[in-house]
């Protein structure tokens, strides 16, 4: 019997015939949906960079995506190729891979995408099959979208990665209202990290070491960790966006749910990228392209009230500190004398002279009591041995109090983080020092430090990354360089009975020194000590802070006699607000070398700021200093422009 | 006060029951947030503030984990990790009988408007038996259930929780 090959191309035939339809047509449909995106010049669109978070080259012309992950790009140019990664995004549109708990279909799992094509290419069903992205729907539909909030936590200088604040969404529901706001959603955007030495996790923080993820969790969540646990007081700015822009930012942080950034903390930080989600949703707004270089949480924020219709309303949140302080001015002296002991179990919460006190007064000295409790116990400062027990009994006493205290709530602060001053200032100036005429160039890239107007920042908390001044000298000395300080950090807090957190301050970098030969090399050292720190009178908003620190300085240089010296010694000054504008700080600092190096160093001065206006102020600052038993005296003025 | 102890006690049984559906263990984020947190120096090492922990109880899109669906909290654990993520605002609150945290809880259990006085002023008496001595999640869960029940116009409210 000879082999008959009949059947077998039969079969092929017949597979191939009733296959090729379905492969030309997707294929041909796909060749119609590139050609019309070439066409309408969809790569080249601000939309689409904006999608997948393209950034123009430093250097050489053309763009490179931000998102590290691989999966975010399709294409495998799709990184450095919009073109490519857009025809290569259309191609999974096809997939046919169905949904499941771990597993989405392309058109799911990059809905934003989807969603952002098929309105400019009006996708046909027919021809390439809709998926219904059921994870997608039943999660939006969770969330009940109405609004979107920025929320901005103020600094926390104790925090590295929260020096200068730190700013998140809320997505509000539509059956909620502000009494429970509690109950929406906050998208965050972190490292991720479980990191925790405080040094590897500031290194690593600032060379893109951790990935960066977004992700959600209810807004109590936040709020306890901020107002209660961190007395961070929060800001919330509620945006002005229609249902569409909210949509598109849910699609587009689903989209990002599983993606991953390198976590800067200067530049691609938690700011910038809620920035980038916000460009996404709306590419007619320009929010990113100011802070190439850094992106500090407020001037985020000041870029986002700065366009036009954008913030519809603001919300300060106090913290619990703050509420405790506030509450405990209203009360009378007799009220207050029962909080500490209270707080801290020495009296029984059903103490019989705090039960013949009139039942509102009754009801804000438990409250009260409480809530400092909870103080205590957030900072690690409660000294009770069941602290839980203390809080407990408080409670049951306050629920057997049917009065109300009817405290009213913590003002509103004046000015709000974003209507502060700018994060960078200039100075320029001119004195004489030691019997030398100059003039000074003074600048400083970021932050604010304690002379500066406090409005919209936290009072005492002075930070200030790569400060530097250049002066030019009449006669022998001429133009050099001052001083240079890559880091400043100074944390002020006042203490009272109610609170004892510790000050500190530490800096380092290069400054002149005097030199037993006379010359003043630029020497290197580091600077920092504790210290504590009251205000006169005791009361929130005083006008006056002393502080006093213990000091030590280690400098290193060749040019020192050993190479090396140590000092140690105290400082002692005053924050005076003499009016709204006018401050002034006297202050005295003496450090004595005694390894190294053997001197007695001091500077007593007197500073002064006065502020023209938002973006203006002058400052006098006249010093007497003695270094290797030379004394010198200066006096510099300056007018300071911040931006 | 004693009708309500009466009824916690005749229903021991079911009660028991519900604990261990209620059982928040696996996935409440209480102990997450406050274990650990005192004093400067865990603020100083970033626990939770910019570091989030590795574990993706907040993942957007990671399908189902614990008590969260692609990171949101499904609807019959909301009240339970409410509570949980709350507990001392919250006993707080009930303790005065009003306040966010407590306006927050009677919304997502569905008190309606007219209630909420009575849901007040019933919370802010039982704030011992809602939040016993050492008490767990599941305890006040289970203790919020039964407190609703016992009154006459909040019991339909017990059913949502």
């Amino acid at each position: 019997m000879s082999y008959s090959p009949r059947p077998w191309w039969a079969f092929l035939c017949l597979v191939c015939c009733l296959l090729a339809p379905c492969f030309a047509s997707a294929s041909t449909y796909l060749d119609e949906l590139i050609g019309r995106s070439r066409g309408l010049r969809l790569p080249e669109r601000r939309e689409w960079h904006r999608l997948m978070h393209y950034t123009s080259n430093l250097i050489t012309p053309g763009v490179h995506g931000l998102a590290d992950a691989r999966r975010f790009y399709l294409a495998p140019d799709g990184k450095t190729n919009p073109q490519s990664e857009l025809e290569a995004t259309l191609a999974a549109f096809f997939s046919d891979v169905q949904e499941t708990d771990k597993e989405q279909n392309p058109q799911c799992a990059f809905i934003a995408r989807y969603d952002w094509l098929d309105r400019q290419l009006h996708f046909d069903p027919s021809r390439m099959a809709k998926q219904p992205c059921k994870r997608y729907h039943d999660w939006h539909d969770t969330l009940n979208p109405q609004g979107v909030t920025l929320i901005f936590p103020a600094a926390h200088v104790n925090n590295p990665s929260s020096m200068y604040g730190h700013t998140l969404l809320r997505i509000d529901a539509k059956d909620q209202d502000e009494k429970t706001r509690l109950l929406a959603y906050a998208i965050n955007y972190a490292a991720n990290t479980n990191e925790t030495n405080g040094i590897a996790f500031a290194i690593n923080g600032l060379i893109g070491g951790y990935p960066g993820t977004f992700s959600i969790m209810p807004y109590y969540l936040k709020v306890r960790e901020y107002n209660d646990m961190e007395n961070r007081d929060v800001w919330e700015y509620e945006l002005d966006l229609s249902p569409e822009t909210i949509d598109r930012v849910l699609m587009h942080v689903w989209e990002l749910g599983p993606i991953y950034f390198d976590y800067y903390f200067f530049d691609e930080n938690c700011s910038y990228y809620l920035l980038e989600l916000l460009e996404a949703a709306r590419p007619d707004l320009d929010l990113t392209s100011a802070f190439r270089w850094w992106a500090i949480p407020s001037d985020t924020v000041r870029q986002v009230v700065k366009q036009k219709g954008l913030v519809k309303r603001t919300v300060f949140r106090p913290s619990n500190a703050t509420v405790v302080h506030h509450r405990l001015e209203l009360m009378s002296p007799e009220e207050r004398a029962f909080v500490n002991p209270l707080a801290r179990g020495r009296i029984p919460s059903a103490d019989a002279a705090l039960a013949a006190l009139p039942p509102p007064s009754r009801a804000r000295v438990l409250e009260v009591s409480y809530d400092y409790l909870n103080y205590l116990r957030a900072t690690g400062k409660s000294s009770v041995a069941q602290p839980e027990e203390v809080a407990r009994t408080l409670l049951l006493e306050r629920s057997r109090v049917s009065a109300s205290a009817d405290d009213p709530p913590v003002p509103v602060p004046e000015a709000r983080p974003d209507q502060g001053h700018g994060t960078s200032r200039i100075g320029l100036g001119g004195g004489r020092r030691d019997g030398a005429n100059f003039v000074e160039l003074h600048g400083r890239p970021t932050y604010h430090d304690l002379m500066d107007p406090d409005a919209g920042y936290v009072r005492g908390a002075q930070i200030e990354f790569f400060d530097f001044a250049v002066r030019d000298y009449s006669g022998d000395v001429g133009a050099r360089v001052e001083d240079v300080t890559p880091l400043r950090i100074v944390s002020i807090s006042p203490r009272n009975e109610f609170f004892q957190p510790l000050s500190w301050k530490i800096d380092t970098g290069w400054a002149r020194r005097r030199v037993a030969n006379g010359t003043e090399p630029l020497v290197f050292g580091v600077h920092g000590g504790p210290g504590l720190a009251w205000t006169v009178p005791d009361t929130l908003r005083s006008s006056t802070m002393v502080y006093v620190f213990l000091e030590s300085t280690l400098q290193a240089d060749t040019r020192l006699e050993n190479n090396y010296a140590l000092g140690i010694g105290p400082s002692v000054g005053a924050l005076i607000d003499l009016t709204d504008r006018w401050r002034a700080e006297p202050y005295v600092r003496e450090q004595s070398f005694f390894a190294g190096d053997t001197d007695t160093a001091w500077t007593a001065g007197l500073r002064q700021r006065y502020t023209l206006d938002r973006e203006w102020a002058l400052r006098l600052d006249m010093s007497r200093e003695r270094q290797e038993k030379q004394s010198w005296n200066t006096v510099l003025l300056s007018l300071h422009h911040y931006f | 006060m004693r009708k309500i102890l009466i009824a916690v006690v005749l229903s021991a049984v079911p009660a028991l029951a519900l604990a261990q559906q209620n059982n928040i263990g696996t996935c409440g984020w209480g102990a997450k947030l406050f274990d650990g947190q005192s004093g400067m120096a865990p603020q100083v090492l970033a626990v939770t503030t910019n570091g989030t922990s590795g574990n993706q109880t907040f993942g957007i899109t990671t399908g189902t984990s614990g008590c969260t669906q692609d990171g949101v909290i499904k609807s019959t654990w909301k009240t339970a990790m409410f509570i949980d993520g709350n507990k001392d605002r919250l006993a707080r609150d009930m303790s005065i009988g009003n306040g966010e945290t407590l306006d927050s809880l009677a919304h997502l259990i569905g008190v309606r408007e007219e209630d909420r006085a009575t849901f007040g002023r019933i919370m802010q008496a039982n704030v011992s038996l809602i939040f016993p001595s050492g008490s767990t999640t599941g305890d006040s869960v289970v203790a919020l259930k039964q407190v609703l029940r016992s009154d006459r116009e909040l019991a339909q409210y017990a059913v949502s929780i």
